[in-house]
């Protein structure tokens, strides 16, 4: 078999290792904090976990590309919804990075940088989950 | 090739060919019976990790241990083709999903609490060979479920 065959058979279960992966990273970083993390600090994760479920929920064969049609526009709000609400969470997990470097009293740059890391750990998990998808 | 040689391999395959039906289903019964030592072990393991430092924090992994085998308990019914193929079901897929991360997530708990410093060396080692021993036992259980049975008896 090819490798486009062994990409569909394992590369549900790999975004899987990167979506634990990135979730281990996060809350190794809120466990070992000296400092209590707000609750505001959890929302960038929370919101990339969601966009990467939101844009694996729709089937690849109902994007309509043909220019003739009216195509699908439900769909494609809801991927631009999807892709909206993955980018502000990575703009909102540096900003918070951002927010930790420059305030003492914040939790440590270390959880900063474990936030972004876990948003693009998400995000990179359902970038896998949709190309191992057959077309 | 020496003659004797050419006799001996011949026999040693009639000798094969004609192992009696019975011996084989001892054999796999013999299997099961490893299987079964396999998940006690891991199980005791887990269970010493908690109760010898008497910290029952690690007991969250068993958590992730019920996900780990969901590809086994949906797909292997129909054979082992349906775990190593493509699937274009959602459901497969998803199965395959939680599998990778309560696979990540039996490694990441552990590490966790070793980190923060709840557990100590001897709890982490006893949990991550308790997850070990787990996945070999799911390869062997794949192992045999993809043996034919029919041709033992």
């Amino acid at each position: 078999m090819d490798l486009l065959e062994l990409w569909a058979i394992f590369g549900p279960g790999v975004a899987g290792a990167v979506f634990g992966a990135g979730w281990w990273i996060w809350l190794d970083a809120v466990v070992c904090s000296t400092v209590t993390v707000p609750f505001l600090h959890y929302l960038p994760g929370i919101f990339a976990s969601l966009a990467a479920l939101m844009f694996n929920c729709v089937r690849k064969e109902d994007i309509d590309y043909s220019p003739y049609d009216e195509g699908e526009w439900r769909l494609k709000l809801w991927l631009f919804i999807a892709y909206v609400v993955s980018f502000v969470s990575l703009a909102g997990s540096a900003g918070l990075l951002i927010q930790d470097s420059l305030d003492k009293s914040a939790p440590s740059v270390w959880t900063g940088v474990a936030g972004v890391l876990q948003c693009v750990f998400v995000l990179i998990c359902g970038l896998v989950y949709w190309t191992s998808h057959p077309e | 090739m020496l003659s004797w040689q050419k006799k001996f391999a011949a026999y040693l395959e009639l000798e094969m060919a004609e192992l009696p039906g019975y011996f084989r289903y001892c054999l796999n019964t013999g299997k099961l019976v490893l299987l079964g030592i396999l998940v006690s072990g891991g199980v005791v393991l887990q269970i010493l990790a908690c109760a010898l430092y008497n910290n029952w924090w690690p007991m969250l992994t068993a958590i992730t241990y019920v996900l780990l085998p969901m590809p086994l308990l949906f797909l292997v019914g129909s054979g082992r083709s349906s775990l190593f193929s493509e699937s274009d079901s959602s459901w497969v897929n998803a199965t395959k999903f939680l599998t990778g991360a309560s696979a990540v997530g039996s490694i990441a708990i552990p590490a966790i609490l070793k980190h923060s410093g709840v557990i100590g060396w001897g709890a982490f080692a006893m949990e991550l060979s308790s997850f070990f021993v787990f996945v070999f036992a799911i390869l062997c259980y794949i192992r045999i479920n993809d043996e034919d049975d029919y041709s033992s008896l």
